[in-house]
């Protein structure tokens, strides 16, 4: 035990203990275990070195200084960082303005401008200490009135940020001096660090507001890159800052280059060496980047992933027996298979991956088809039912090629179900009113934020409609449960009222792709497309 | 002539009121509607509510048509809701990068659709003339995109000597102009060559060539001076009408090579639902449109004195 240090120096929060004797029992795994400190403000070296993980495995390339990146990226004004509603624009920003915290590619919270956090045993109080000497691209020092500036805005009762929401249980602010600010929340919440990381998350300088509000035409930073070009829809460039508090960066030069909506364009623009990085292509993609001997194809998994969901409110679907027999007609395997490659993993139809750290795994999900007959029968459709499912390829075409081999699936049951597929422009403003509709559902680190927007009574995303007290009671439990094993244990009940009340059939989890050259080194897809460019060097 | 300028400006105007009519009834009908496309398809019901009756939506849709109308005529064009930014900044660059690429193709389908159209036609069903002929069909007949797909499998990813997008982030590189150049100027100087031929074949059959023939004036002097400048009549006409295809019709060659454009401007406004500047590319569309006929009419005044138009039966 003596190997796990906190961060601030502090000592560690009283449920480590037990978090690694879970570990050292084999109840939990490394990667869980290493989540659940960091969160605790358990340092990352000290969590890995108490694991029995080795360091990072030593580079067997020096990285090379210089040189200047080429990055396809949507170029979209940036005018209040807390009102950016997608990962592109921040994207182009997170190199300048900086995070709280660090959520790396594994899923991990590691310390960035805030050095330590301390929570209480209740989860209500969070000591935060901010990284001494971090100054802004201006020369003023960093310090907790930049925070505090920064998270009230977020919480002010005018903000239109989307902050306002997330960081409801934010009480206060309490500043204790340059360095140190306590955050006093209404209610447990475990994983503050993580959301600290969201994109509308980065600090902005005290002055924000007062020397204009418009971050593009005013770029100040505590990142080690500096906005020196800007032109929406066309390019951004950041230049190497000759000081950086942090970790010395490899790249002299980041270049995004808008490269339109046409995934083609992109992998051209790869091909010919004119871009070096690709975050996102489509499946359809991954055979041409395999051939280009100048890239090399980035996979990443990420839960991401599809809900052909029935709203149990509306005829037929009021009737839980016909959403059983919709979901006992459904094979998820086969539609991963055949609908998206198998670049995936089967789902099981409760809205938790498996790489989420609350997962609890319940026996399979097994098709059977003549149960689903016999489920009809009862609910009074002997000869079959007809449905109806909107969908509007939002993600691509492959949405459609999913919903027919379900429609195959169905057909074989006796479920006759057309498919009215919508131009994604006329799908957006009807996605939640539609009796049966396939929706994208896009990645969040954890679980329960998407059971809190989509599964809870009265959730402001709830397309489903479903409602069940004994569901947001057992989500309650869980969230705010600091042991991992124990969170997993309450999640079995929150997983099992959703799969149990077939609410939809949610038949995988999409893994994304990305391409880059083969000069670039240190590059990893990130679960939540953000780019992560300080190891990001060019051989 | 100026009284035939101004009714043709009369009818110009009139047409692109009426097209504004249609746009803002298509687009705007339906407020509900537009406040989702602006403020999102996760806002609540109550921000939506919000939204509308800030910006005037409660108002019947004529006075909104007025309303927005009066706008757009004092050069209020509203900002895009993708881009974040201001109409009247992105539509400008977008257009002077298109005119970069459509000058350029017009400059060189121009004078080879000429020279095919030229040489095919004075001997009409020669070896030459089958030639022109077929090469003109077949390469018009290839779509954008396939031309598009073709031509970057050979220059791109086989010899891989030309650049496969052509945003020209870091300034004007001619490199980039090819591809896009070459796919406009394939599947449309075929087209023009032909028209050139049609019109030559015709010219060449008249008598008052047959005179000059039997004169024994050159070939070269037939051609240039006798039977060019009556050829030319009818493929202005068409030759303008490439004018407004050029400019929203390479939409498909923009997108495909990134380049930025008034094409990829409009396309990535549709795709997102970006009502302001939907409606600010479909006026400046018809506004091309219209102006080039305006222009192409008058040109046909010039080169041909017996048509005189704006004049009643009988004045003449």
């Amino acid at each position: 035990m003596s190997i796990l240090r906190t961060t601030s120096g502090r000592p560690a929060h009283p449920e480590v203990a037990a978090v690694a004797d879970q570990l050292l029992k084999g109840a939990i795994d490394r990667r869980a275990f290493l989540r659940t400190v960091s969160l605790l403000g358990i340092s990352a070296a000290s969590a890995a070195a108490f694991a029995g993980l080795a360091g990072p495995a030593a580079a067997q390339e020096t990285p090379k200084q210089g040189g200047t990146l080429r990055y396809g990226a949507s170029i979209m004004e940036i005018n209040d960082p807390m009102m950016i509603t997608w990962t592109q624009p921040s994207n182009v920003a997170r190199n300048v303005i900086e995070f709280l915290t660090q959520v790396d590619e594994e899923n991990i919270t590691h310390p960035h401008l805030a050095a330590s956090w301390d929570p209480s045993a209740d989860l209500t109080t969070w000591k935060f200490k901010l990284q001494p000497n971090v100054k802004w691209s201006n020369g003023d020092a960093f310090t907790t009135e930049d925070v505090a500036f920064n998270i009230r805005r977020w919480i002010a009762p005018e903000s239109k940020s989307s902050n306002k929401s997330a960081f409801s249980a934010i009480k206060e602010v309490e500043v204790v001096n340059d360095l140190e600010f306590t955050l006093h929340l209404s209610r447990p919440t475990l994983a503050i660090p993580e959301m600290l990381f969201a994109y509308t998350c980065p600090m902005v300088h005290r002055k924000f507001i007062e020397q204009g509000g418009v971050w593009t035409k005013n770029p100040i930073g505590t990142g080690p890159y500096e906005l020196v070009e800007f032109a929406v829809g066309q390019k951004a460039t950041l230049k190497r800052k000759a000081a950086y508090w942090g970790t010395k960066v490899h790249l002299d030069e980041i270049r995004f280059i808008d490269l339109g909506t046409d995934v083609t364009a992109s992998i051209q623009a790869l091909a010919s060496g004119q871009v070096d990085i690709v975050p996102s292509i489509n499946t359809t993609d991954i055979d041409v980047v395999k051939r280009l001997p100048n890239a090399t194809l980035l996979v990443g998994h990420a839960a991401q992933t599809i809900c052909i969901r029935m709203q149990v409110t509306q005829k037929p679907f009021d009737d839980l027996r016909v959403r059983q027999a919709v979901v006992l007609a459904a094979d998820n395997q086969k539609i991963l298979e055949l609908g998206y490659r198998g670049l995936g993993m089967a789902a099981e139809n409760h809205h938790v991956a498996p790489f989420q750290p609350e997962y609890f795994k319940l026996p399979p999900v097994k098709r059977d088809v003549a149960k689903a007959k016999a489920l009809l029968a009862e609910a009074g459709y002997k000869d079959g039912i007809d449905l109806s499912l909107v969908l509007g390829n939002t993600q691509g075409r492959w949405e459609q090629d999913c919903a027919q081999i379900l429609q195959q699936q169905l057909a074989e049951a006796g479920i006759r179900m057309k498919l009215d597929v919508k131009p994604s422009s006329e799908f957006w403003p009807i996605w939640d009113k539609v009796p049966f509709g396939l929706t994208f559902w896009a990645h969040r680190p954890l679980a329960v934020m998407t059971l809190d927007l989509a599964y809870r009574g009265g959730g402001a995303w709830n397309e489903s409609r479903f409602a069940s007290a004994e569901f947001d009671a057992a989500l309650n439990k869980a969230t705010g449960i600091v042991d991992p094993k124990q969170r997993a244990q309450a999640m079995e009940a929150v997983e099992r009222i959703l799969q149990d009340a077939a609410v939809m059939v949610q038949p995988f989890w999409a893994d994304r792709f990305g391409a880059m050259s083969t000069k670039v080194r240190g590059f990893r897809l990130h679960p939540a497309t953000y780019n992560l460019l300080g190891n990001v060097w060019l051989a | 002539m100026i009284r035939f300028l101004l009714a043709r400006l009369g009818e110009v105007v009139g047409v692109m009121l009426a097209v504004s009519f249609l746009v803002y009834l298509v687009l705007e009908h339906d407020a509900a509607s537009v406040a989702v496309k602006v403020i999102g398809q996760y806002s609540t019901e109550g921000q939506r509510a919000l939204w509308l009756s800030e910006n005037g939506y409660d108002a019947p849709f004529l006075v909104r048509y007025v309303t927005w109308l009066g706008r757009f005529v004092t050069g209020d064009w509203g900002s895009s809701t993708h881009f974040r930014e201001q109409v009247t900044v992105l539509l400008p660059q977008h257009l002077a990068r298109t005119g970069i690429l459509a000058g350029t193709a017009f400059a060189i389908i121009v004078p080879v659709a000429f020279l095919f159209g030229i040489v095919a036609g004075v001997r009409e069903g020669s070896w030459a003339d089958r030639v022109v002929s077929f090469i003109a069909v077949a390469t018009t007949s290839i779509p954008e995109f396939a031309s598009a797909v073709f031509l970057s499998a050979i220059f791109v990813f086989w010899l891989g000597i030309l650049p496969g997008a052509s945003t020209m982030t870091s300034g004007f590189e001619w490199q980039q102009l090819v591809l896009p150049c070459l796919v406009i100027v394939l599947y449309d100087f075929g087209y023009v060559a032909r028209m050139v031929r049609a019109a030559m074949a015709d010219v060449m059959a008249q008598p008052y060539i047959r005179t000059a023939l039997m004169k024994g004036a050159s070939p070269a002097r037939i051609v240039l001076r006798h039977a060019l400048r009556n050829a030319l009549v009818a493929p202005i006409t068409v030759i303008m009408l490439q004018i407004p295809w050029l400019i929203s019709g390479v939409l498909v060659t923009e997108v495909f090579f990134a380049y930025k454009g008034f094409g990829t401007l409009l396309y990535q406004a549709c795709l997102n639902s970006d009502v302001a500047l939907i409606e600010a590319c479909a006026m400046t569309s018809v506004f091309v449109i219209v102006s080039t006929q305006l222009i192409s009419d008058v040109l046909y005044t010039l080169l041909n004195p017996r048509i005189r138009f704006g004049l009643r039966r009988g004045e003449a």
